[in-house]
C-alpha cells in the first residue's frame, strides 16, 4: 500500500506522486505511461467507457469531450449533460481521479488516502466538490492543501533552502502568488493570492483570435464552423506558445473545416508577448498584493520560485527578475512539483503553519465619531492570513429598542465596502424583549485546520448563544447518501 | 468609533440611512440577490467612459495616491472576477484592462 499519496488535479494536467520509504517524492506514471494525465474526459459512446486523458484531448467528439471542469468546481448550475445524464463538476474530477487511482495503484501499491491540491484562493465549494470527487473515486483525504504549498514544500525539500520564498504559480487554468518563510522542514505561510481565471489557456484563447484575424485576413473566411475544429486549432495554438517560449519565431499554416485555402501564420515572440501584456500586468499586481499582504517589500524575499507550466514563458521570468532583481528559480519539473510536494505533505504536514485564506466578518453600521457619518460596512472578525487554526472576537451594539432577533450575516471577503463581499451564512439569536438598543453582542469566528469555519454569537446580557458551522449547503453539495450512491456507481465504470 | 451589528435584511429594510447610497437594493430577492444587484445597478448608474473616470484617478492625483488606487480597485476587481455571476465577472474583466491600461500610463509597461 502507498501510504503517503499526493494528487495535483489541474486545469489542464493532472499528476499523482507517492512517497518512496527513502522519504523522496515519485511521480507514478498512468497507465499509458505518462507521467501526468490531461484532465480530459471523453464519454464513449459504443463501449461505454470513459476514457481520460491523453486519448480524450486527442481523439474525442466534442459534444463528448469534457475539458478544464477545474473552472466550475463551485459553480452549482454547472451541469454536463451526457446521454440524458447530468454530471456535477465533483462527477467529471472523480473520472480523473479513479484513472489516476486504478492506474498508479499497479505501480505503487493501493491507494486509500491522498493529499489533493486546490489553488490557494478556492471557496468552501469547489473545496467540497473536490473532496467530494475524491471520495466517489474511492479515495479518502487525508487533507487538502493549497497548490502553492505544496510546490514550496517540495522545493524546500529539494533543494535545502532557507528563509523568505515566493512561489509564482501560473498553470492552465489559475494563477497563485504565496509567500512563505522556510526553515528546514517547518514552514510558514504568510499569504496567498490568486486570480481564479488567469493561466495558460487565457493565452491559448488571445493567440485564437490572432490566428482567426490573420486567417480572414488571407482568405476572406472564418477559421472554424464547428466545436471539433475549433479545438483542433486551439491545440495548434498551444504548440506554437510552446514552441515560442524557445524561438523568436514560429510559421505555422491553418486550414479551416469548410475548404476555404489554406493561410500563413507568421508569429514572433515579441507579438506574442504583447498579445498577453494585459494578463502579465495584471500577475504583477497580483504578485505586489502578495507582498502587500504580508507587509514586504521585493528586496525581502530570498527565493523565487516558479510553478506551472506557463513559467516557461520566457517574459514571465524576465518580469519577475525586474521585479525582485533576482534570477527566478524553478523547483525541477514545474508542471510535477505540486504533484511531488502533495505527497510530502502527506506526511510533515504537522510541522507546516497555514493560514487563513480569506477574511471573514459580519455586516455592521459603523459610526465614525470624527465625520459623524454612519455606514454599512463589512466588519471583518477573522482577517485573511491569520495563522490557523485560530479563533477571534469582535463585540458590536444592538441598533434598535426591544429588538428580539439579533440577526448576523457572515461575509468572505476583504473589502470593507459591503457590496464587495461574499454573505455566505444567517446566524439569528432570539433574545428578550423591551431592552434598550446598544446590548453588546460578541460575534466570535474560529477557523480551523481544514479551512472550516465555525461562527459563535452571544448576546452578553441574557448569555443566549448560538453557534453554526459556516457551510455551503445549498446546491452543488451532495448528501452523504447520495455521495454514497454516486461512488458506488462509479466504482462500476469502465474508466481508461 | 463604535459598531452597531446590522444584518443585510434590516439594513436594505428599515434604515434609510443604509439604503440612501444604494437605491436599487430594496427590491425582492434573496439576499445574496441583492447584494448583487446592488453592484450591478451601482456598475450601471453612469456608464464610464475613459480608463481614468472607471478608476476614479483625477489629475490632481500624486503618484503614490494613484498607485494606492489602483491597487485598491485591482484587489476588489481580480476578486470579483471569479464570481459566479456572469454579469459581476464581465464588469470585473473591464475594470481590469482600465487599471492595467492607468498602471501603464503612469509607472510605465511591465
Ligand atoms: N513551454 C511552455 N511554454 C508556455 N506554456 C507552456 C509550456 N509548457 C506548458 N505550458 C502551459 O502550461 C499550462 C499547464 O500547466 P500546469 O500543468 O502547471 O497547469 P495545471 O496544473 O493543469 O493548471 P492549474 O494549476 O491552473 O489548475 C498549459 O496552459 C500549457 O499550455
Ligand atoms: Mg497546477
Amino acid at each position: 500500500m502507498a501510504e503517503y499519496v499526493g494528487i495535483d488535479l489541474g486545469t489542464t494536467l493532472s499528476g499523482l506522486a507517492y512517497l518512496k520509504p527513502d522519504g523522496n517524492p515519485e511521480i507514478v506514471p498512468n497507465a499509458d505511461g505518462e507521467r501526468l494525465t490531461p484532465s480530459v474526459v471523453f464519454f464513449e459512446s459504443h463501449e461505454d467507457v470513459k476514457l481520460v486523458g491523453s486519448a480524450a484531448r486527442d481523439g474525442g467528439e466534442p459534444d463528448r469531450t469534457i475539458f478544464q471542469i477545474k473552472r466550475y468546481m463551485d459553480d452549482p448550475e454547472h451541469l454536463v449533460e451526457i446521454d440524458g445524464k447530468k454530471w456535477t463538476p465533483a462527477e467529471i474530477s472523480a473520472l480523473i481521479l479513479s484513472k489516476l487511482k486504478r492506474d498508479c495503484s499497479k505501480i505503487c501499491g493501493d491507494i486509500n488516502e491522498v493529499v489533493i491540491t486546490v489553488p490557494a484562493n478556492f471557496n468552501e465549494l469547489a473545496r467540497k466538490s473536490t473532496i467530494a470527487a475524491a471520495e466517489m473515486a474511492g479515495m479518502k483525504v487525508r487533507r487538502l492543501v493549497n497548490e502553492p504549498t505544496a510546490a514550496a514544500v517540495y522545493y524546500a525539500h529539494s533543494q535545502g533552502v532557507k528563509g523568505r520564498i515566493l512561489v509564482f504559480d501560473m498553470g492552465g487554468g489559475t494563477l497563485d502568488t504565496t509567500i512563505l518563510d522556510v526553515d528546514g522542514d517547518s514552514i510558514k505561510i504568510l499569504t496567498s493570492e490568486g486570480a481564479r481565471h488567469l493561466g495558460g489557456s487565457n493565452f491559448d484563447d488571445i493567440l485564437l483570435e490572432a490566428y482567426e484575424e490573420q486567417y480572414k485576413k488571407q482568405t476572406g473566411a472564418a477559421l472554424y464552423s464547428g466545436e471539433r475544429h475549433r479545438r483542433r486549432v486551439l491545440q495548434a495554438t498551444e504548440d506554437a506558445k510552446k514552441m515560442l517560449s524557445k524561438l523568436q519565431r514560429v510559421n505555422d499554416t491553418v486550414a479551416n473545416d469548410t475548404n476555404s485555402g489554406i493561410a500563413r501564420i507568421d508569429l514572433s515572440r515579441d507579438q506574442f508577448e504583447k498579445m498577453i501584456r494585459n494578463m502579465l500586468t495584471r500577475s504583477v499586481f497580483l504578485v505586489e498584493q502578495a507582498l502587500d499582504s504580508a507587509k514586504l517589500k521585493p528586496s525581502d524575499i530570498d527565493h523565487v520560485v516558479l510553478v506551472g507550466g506557463s513559467t516557461r514563458i520566457p517574459k514571465v521570468k524576465s518580469m519577475l527578475e525586474k521585479i525582485f532583481g533576482k534570477t527566478p528559480k524553478s523547483c525541477g519539473n514545474v508542471d510535477e512539483c505540486v504533484a511531488l510536494g502533495a505527497a510530502l505533505f502527506a506526511k510533515k504536514s504537522s510541522r507546516i503553519q497555514e493560514v487563513c485564506n480569506a477574511s471573514y466578518g459580519t455586516l455592521a453600521m459603523v459610526y465614525n465619531a470624527k465625520t459623524k457619518e454612519e455606514k454599512l460596512m463589512n466588519s471583518i472578525v477573522i482577517p485573511k492570513n491569520t495563522p490557523i487554526p485560530c479563533s477571534r472576537t469582535q463585540v458590536y451594539q444592538t441598533s434598535e429598542d426591544n429588538e428580539r432577533v439579533i440577526e448576523v450575516d457572515i461575509t468572505q471577503g476583504e473589502d470593507e465596502d459591503a457590496k464587495f463581499v461574499d454573505v455566505i451564512g444567517r446566524l439569528t439569536l432570539d433574545v428578550p424583549p423591551n431592552r434598550p438598543k446598544g446590548c453588546e453582542v460578541a460575534v466570535t469566528f474560529s477557523y480551523d485546520e481544514n479551512q472550516r469555519v465555525r461562527a459563535l454569537v452571544v448576546d452578553k446580557q441574557s448569555g443566549r448563544s448560538k453557534e453554526v458551522a459556516v457551510t455551503y449547503k445549498g446546491a452543488g453539495v451532495l448528501s452523504d447518501e447520495e455521495l454514497k450512491r454516486r461512488s458506488h456507481h462509479l466504482r462500476a465504470m469502465r474508466i481508461e | 468609533m463604535f459598531k452597531i451589528l446590522k444584518s443585510l435584511s434590516k439594513s436594505l429594510g428599515s434604515s434609510a440611512k443604509a439604503t440612501e447610497a444604494k437605491p436599487a437594493a430594496a427590491k425582492e430577492g434573496t439576499l445574496l440577490d441583492k447584494v448583487s444587484k446592488v453592484s450591478a445597478a451601482a456598475a450601471k448608474a453612469e456608464p464610464p467612459k475613459s480608463p481614468e473616470e472607471m478608476c476614479g484617478i483625477t489629475p490632481k492625483m500624486s503618484k503614490d495616491e494613484v498607485k494606492a488606487q489602483l491597487k485598491l480597485l485591482f484587489r476588489r476587481y481580480n476578486r470579483s472576477a471569479s464570481s459566479l455571476d456572469a454579469k459581476l465577472r464581465n464588469e470585473a474583466d473591464r475594470m481590469l484592462d482600465a487599471i492595467v491600461q492607468m498602471r501603464e500610463k503612469h509607472f510605465g509597461e511591465i
